[in-house]
């Protein structure tokens, strides 16, 4: 008897939760092709050839077109993969270390009211400090400038992840909260199975605005006393008014940047399937 | 099945509020262990508040709750709580949402043994199918399904039950009370059950008692006996004019109750 009511819940199912748990099953990236983006693209590098054309004088063009450009790009990209490499073990290890330590620390000062009031108010005194006014202290006082630029991603990033992280402890269901409770889930438990993956759509949030941070900071780091990097291959070619590679290496950041979000959101769309 | 507390349950001039508002009052209840304790009322007269006071999710300001001769301090897993709205954890697969609770009944246990006696919960309540599935992928009534075999995984003489169908269509509601009852008396020592519900209709085909709560403050205003046999079918209790009359009786109760506290207001 019990199993036959199961087939007849089984067919009951709604036809929408139906669907929905199908097209989970299904492979994401798989949409109809979208041409309205590429007519912006279009539009974009139209412009941008008709303005070059309008304002090519003699000599150096402030504004190189697009045909220029992407030969800058193809003869700079060994330079630019190099730069690319440099510029991502600073990244990374900042931005990695900022997520484990601004998750690690939001989650448990998000649920211990006693720490929390300890650690907010000193958080809101630090977190609003543009990272950026670290950057020539760091480069002062740390031994490297890599582990300098590395400091002030990390700084950078970590606290919108902390703060994202927070927000998400604070804001796990009564339901969830009670069910914990009611399992006995000591606290360590509460924290790993409860807490964190009800908190990841807010770090998830956190790691996207600590990310663009990263790269806003890394870049920025690397104006300052890098020898590779792609903010340092931008400023290097200004300082020779080589504004086809200028353009060029501003264009190739924009495309790493796309992708390191890309990647990110990836991940994200992956770790909360079960989100509605 | 925790050795320690027997399953009767007491609860002893209870009250409870926040704010300035008193939501329970005077509350004394003893219920038989092995019985089956309904308690209804209308929304405000504290009923969720009182199951999640026996759960040990509120504290009281004061009296007590006792199981056995024990005064209840906080959560335990000696007493299983099912809520409303499918409480499952949404980012484990249904078998890990089971194996939660049989992990906590037999400590020590490994994580694959606790998934297999998890399976064997999802069984009895028809969801092995599903086992390897995520909630989301379940329709409500399955969901809560298996929200009650975690309550059963749990082993606990005590099952706290807070309108646990109120949210299902009426033919899953009615599949769920027959499969709860079921269960209920399979088990053996029986656990003691204290179910909320407003529907007069399924406490009466539920339980052995019913306490009537009325509101503002919340308090039990009657207490009645229902004495058809088991097993019960709801063609046989529509048939009997004793049904009829308690739910006549039970109606007047809570009748009164509104009238009085309309006449105060």
């Amino acid at each position: 008897m019990i199993s036959e009511t199961s087939t007849l819940d089984a067919v009951s199912l709604p036809a929408q939760q139906r669907e929905r748990a199908e097209a989970a099953s299904v492979r994401p990236g798989r949409l109809a092709f979208a041409w309205e983006p590429w007519l912006l693209w279009g539009a974009l590098v139209a412009a941008w050839q008709a303005i070059a054309g309008a304002i090519a004088g003699q000599g150096n063009p402030l504004l190189p077109p697009p045909a220029v450009v992407l030969d800058a790009l193809w003869q700079s990209l060994p330079e630019l993969f190099t730069g690319t490499w440099s510029s991502l073990l600073i990244l990374m290890p900042g931005f990695a270390l900022a997520v484990v330590a601004g998750v690690a620390l939001g989650l448990v000062t998000g649920t211990s009211p006693r720490l929390g009031r300890a650690f907010f108010p000193f958080a809101k005194v630090a977190a609003p400090v543009p990272p950026t006014v670290y950057i020539p202290y760091a480069i002062a006082v740390l031994p490297t400038f890599h582990l300098s630029a590395t400091f002030v991603v990390f700084v950078g990033a970590f606290w919108p992840v902390f703060q994202n992280t927070v927000a998400g402890a604070h804001a796990v269901e009564g339901r969830h909260r009670d069910n914990a409770a009611v399992l006995g889930f000591s606290r360590f438990e509460y924290l790993r199975k409860v807490v964190f993956p009800a908190s990841l759509p807010h770090i998830f949030s956190g790691m996207g605005v600590g990310l663009g941070f990263g790269f806003i900071l890394l870049t920025v780091a690397e104006l300052f006393g890098a020898n590779a990097g792609l903010g340092r291959f931008v400023q290097y070619y200004a300082d020779f008014a080589d504004y086809p590679r200028m353009v060029a290496g501003i264009l190739y950041t924009g495309v790493v940047t796309w992708a390191a979000m890309t990647a990110l959101e990836r991940v994200r769309a992956r770790a909360l399937f079960w989100l509605r | 099945m925790s050795g320690e507390t027997t399953g009767a349950l007491r609860v002893e001039g209870l009250r409870f509020g926040y704010g300035g508002t008193t939501v329970l009052d005077g509350i004394d209840l003893a219920v038989e262990e092995g019985s089956f304790l309904a308690l209804l009322g209308p929304s405000g007269s504290g009923k969720s508040t009182l199951l999640r006071l026996i759960a040990g999710l509120e504290q009281p300001g004061r009296g007590r709750v006792l199981t056995g001769d024990r005064q209840v301090a906080g959560p335990g897993i000696e007493r299983a709580v099912v809520f409303q709205n499918y409480a499952l954890f949404p980012w484990m697969r249904v078998v890990d949402n089971v194996a939660e609770g049989v992990r906590k009944a037999a400590p020590g246990i490994s994580r694959a043994e606790a998934r297999v006696r998890a399976v064997d919960y999802l069984e009895r309540v028809g969801l092995r199918d599903v086992a390897e599935r995520y909630p989301f992928e379940l329709s409500g009534g399955m969901q809560q399904r298996a929200a009650i075999a975690r309550a059963l995984a749990l082993e606990s003489p005590f099952l706290l039950m807070d309108e646990p169908f109120g949210a299902l269509d009426p033919v899953n509601r009615a599949r769920l009370q027959d499969l709860l009852i079921g269960l209920w008396q399979a088990r053996t020592p029986r656990p003691t059950v204290v179910f909320v519900t407003h529907d007069v209709d399924e406490a009466l085909l539920l339980a052995d008692r019913v306490a009537v709560l009325g509101a503002s403050p919340g308090r039990v205003i009657e207490d009645f006996a229902v004495p058809f046999e088991r097993p019960r079918s709801r063609a046989a209790l529509f048939a009997d004019d004793r049904f009829h009359a308690l739910r006549e009786s039970i109606a007047e109760a809570l009748d009164a109750d509104t009238l009085a506290r309309l006449a105060s207001a």
